[in-house]
């Protein structure tokens, strides 16, 4: 994405803006504009509790897209996030409420839940050399399946806030006097800058870009292609069972069967931050900006009074904007 | 060769998956018959519900195995996903219809999908059973009779024991413009409407008889169907709105509520089955609005569930109408076993109950309540 910068103008040559790059500049305005608009016309809007919810059904959305995107970096996509999220979140629940055991065991079940799933994806994807789009597609049924069977198909309540094994529902929000703090938030800043490290400065992060710029190239200098491209898929597959965490700790119930679509929310995301459908561009921190837009979107329309359907359409066009941006951006090149 | 490789394990795939969809049916013929499979010469009867998410179908399924082995029938217990899939629902009657079973119980989700199946069930002529929502506008004569509870009673009962226990005496203070929100998951399901719209009728009754007027607004099927004649202004001293999400999320659900919660005018918010009762819970997380008092927002419930219970338990609900799911699934067997048997059979209503927190520890709700 930097290197788009180079020719432009006063705006994209000032250093400031080189730095954090232009699409996520442009995507930063975005969200502010959405706030303004929905605080203008909606004076609920304006409350401390809508930037707390904002935030809360945030939580999960980010993490899948800062997996996915090291997935769609690679030229790929993993659509088994959504349903492999909500299949953790049964398995780690089901644990949890059935065996008795401390919730956080039920914790690393969601994580290895994810784990598992990136490697299986990982196996299908980087080594038998499936194409992605279908062999995540599968991998998404076999989720949305798994999940229900191994928590006995009936919806998984976590412990409620208050009883003993609840604390986990305070990593991403504590109660102080009465008030909310939105704490997940500083987690996820934090995630989104070990893996902006992780994709930008290690060697690991390197290939996996190199990987979606030209796979061939990258095979030819004698990198392992097979290895760093599994590597992405695994880390898709971890942020899955971060997600179900995040995602159990913020709703009342994990319903099995349901998921699908979820993926589409973080892939989106994801493409409005600037990460190329092609692959080899994106940026991790332009993807936590796209979720905001999509969340922010998904909040605040609802305030403004619009009808569910509308909601839809509108968060359907502001994808095809973004993913036309992507286009004109790579017809520069 | 490699493309040869991919080509080969595509077929793998394909069949593999075409083999486990088959064996998966199979479990779940078995797993959900409970143990009735041997039942000997017994009916086969085919039960599409409307999917197993929440607990309430556990305990219509619970009801129907029991009620199966005491009979002797065996019974398949199968239903979509998730509640928005009805072309999966439509595929699994019409699966069940080919299974040529003695008879069928079903569950509509949305019954204009299921039309054309339920001509072909009947020119079979395999009887069939609704349950819940039943299948209302089916073709005369196709469906012998319901186990289901009165939804419309269902929500007017929550109406009047809400009116009862603050939400008129918050009507009749109230200085200006009140407004009661109805949380529906869909627009289709003939118990979810008939759960509000019983609810909205009931407190259009209570609130004229009041003499304060009312108005209603939002979902267009709702606004329609509803006997509030102010369809268009929200002039009234009363303004009913009703929400449904685009998707059953809980994401949407609980911001649908939140928006609600956010409105100045807000005094009371009714969440018609237990969707949506979990999403006001959650919705409510950050705004703590629900719970008794003036200043805050009478939260009604419906049906159970872990959550739910103990959301009227710490009385941030002021209430909730249970139904009585396993007779439910007694009632649906016995009705169908009885129909392919080739006796007469009438509708059966299940019934429903009022809980707060003070009676739902007592036997006669607490068998009604589930987890």
């Amino acid at each position: 994405m930097e290197k788009n910068v180079k020719k432009g103008n006063a705006f994209t040559n000032n250093p400031i803006v080189k730095m954090i790059g232009t699409q996520k500049i442009v995507v930063l305005g975005v969200i502010i504009l959405l706030a303004a608009f929905f605080s203008v016309l909606s004076p609920a809007f304006r409350q401390y509790s809508t930037v707390v919810s904002i935030f809360d059904y945030s939580y999960y959305v980010s993490l899948m897209a800062v997996g996915v995107t090291f997935a769609l970096i690679t030229g790929g996509v993993d659509l088994s996030i959504g349903t492999g999220t909500i299949a953790a979140g049964l398995v780690g629940g089901y644990v949890v409420g059935h065996y008795d055991l401390p919730v956080a065991v039920g914790m690393l079940v969601c994580i290895a839940f994810g784990l598992f799933l990136g490697i299986f994806n990982a196996v299908t994807v980087a080594i038998l050399g499936l194409p992605p789009f279908i062999a995540t597609l599968g991998s998404m049924m076999v989720a949305r399946g798994l999940g229900s069977i191994m928590a006995g198909a009936s919806s998984i309540t976590w412990p409620q806030a208050g009883t003993p094994n609840g604390w986990f529902r305070s990593i991403f929000k504590i109660n102080v006097g009465g008030k909310m703090i939105p704490i997940g938030f500083l987690i996820v800043i934090a995630v989104v800058i070990i893996m902006s490290i992780v994709l930008n400065k290690t060697r690991p992060g390197r290939y996996i870009i190199a990987i979606g710029s030209n796979k061939e190239a990258t095979r030819l200098s004698g990198i392992n292609v097979v290895k760093w491209h599994s590597l992405a898929y695994l880390i898709s597959g971890f942020f899955t069972g971060l997600a179900a965490i995040a995602y159990a700790a913020t709703f009342q119930a994990v319903v099995p069967g349901t998921g699908a679509g979820l993926e589409l929310d973080a892939i989106a995301g994801a493409i409005i931050g600037g990460t190329s459908m092609t692959g080899g561009a994106g940026t991790v921190g332009g993807t936590l900006l796209g979720v905001f837009v999509m969340s922010l979107l998904k909040t605040g329309l609802p305030f403004i009074g619009l009808q569910a359907n509308w909601q839809q359409i509108i968060t359907g066009i502001v994808l095809l904007i973004a993913v036309f941006v992507d286009i004109l951006k790579n017809a520069k090149k | 060769m490699k493309r040869r490789v991919i080509s080969a394990l595509l077929c793998v795939v394909l069949v593999g998956s075409m083999l486990v969809g088959c064996g998966s049916k199979k479990e779940e013929s078995t797993s959900d018959g409970g143990d009735s499979s041997a039942s000997n010469g017994g009916e086969k009867i085919e039960i599409v519900s409307k999917g197993f998410q929440h607990q309430y179908w556990q305990a219509v399924k619970k009801g129907a195995d029991q009620k199966a082995e005491e009979l002797g029938v065996t019974i398949n217990f199968v239903g979509p996903n998730s509640e928005s899939d009805i072309a999966d629902q439509v595929q699994m009657f019409q699966s069940a219809i080919n299974q040529k079973p003695a008879a069928l119980g079903l569950a509509a989700l949305d019954t204009d999908a299921l039309l054309d199946a339920i001509s072909q069930a009947q020119a079979a002529g395999i009887p069939i059973i609704g349950f819940d929502s039943g299948v209302p506008g089916a073709p005369e004569g196709a469906i012998l009779a319901n186990a289901s509870t009165d939804n419309y009673v269902a929500g007017e009962l929550a109406a009047e024991e809400g009116y009862k226990a603050a939400l008129g005496d918050r009507i009749k203070n109230a200085d200006g413009p009140v407004r009661v929100g109805v949380m529906a998951q869909d627009a289709t399901a003939e118990s979810i409407i008939n759960r509000g719209l019983g609810f909205i009728d009931k407190l259009k009754e209570l609130v004229e008889a009041d003499g304060k007027t009312i108005s209603i607004t939002g979902n267009e099927k709702y606004v329609g169907d509803s006997a509030i004649d102010d369809k268009k202004s929200e002039d009234g001293d009363v303004i009913v709105e009703v929400v449904v999400p685009s998707q059953v999320t809980n994401e949407l659900s609980a911001v649908d509520c939140q928006t609600l919660l956010n409105k100045k005018d807000i005094i009371c918010i009714y969440g018609s089955n237990q969707h949506s009762g979990e999403a006001m819970i959650t919705g409510n997380a950050n705004l703590d609005k629900f719970g008794e008092g003036d200043d805050k927002v009478i939260g009604i419930a419906f049906d159970s569930g872990e959550n739910i219970k103990k959301a009227v338990k710490d009385k941030v609900f002021i209430g909730a109408v249970t139904q009585a799911p396993v007779a439910m699934g007694e009632a649906l067997v016995d009705l169908c076993v009885k129909a392919a048997r080739g006796e007469s059979v009438s509708d059966v209503d299940t019934g429903c109950q009022w809980y707060t927190s003070d009676n739902m520890d007592s036997e006669e709700i607490s068998q009604n309540l589930y987890d």
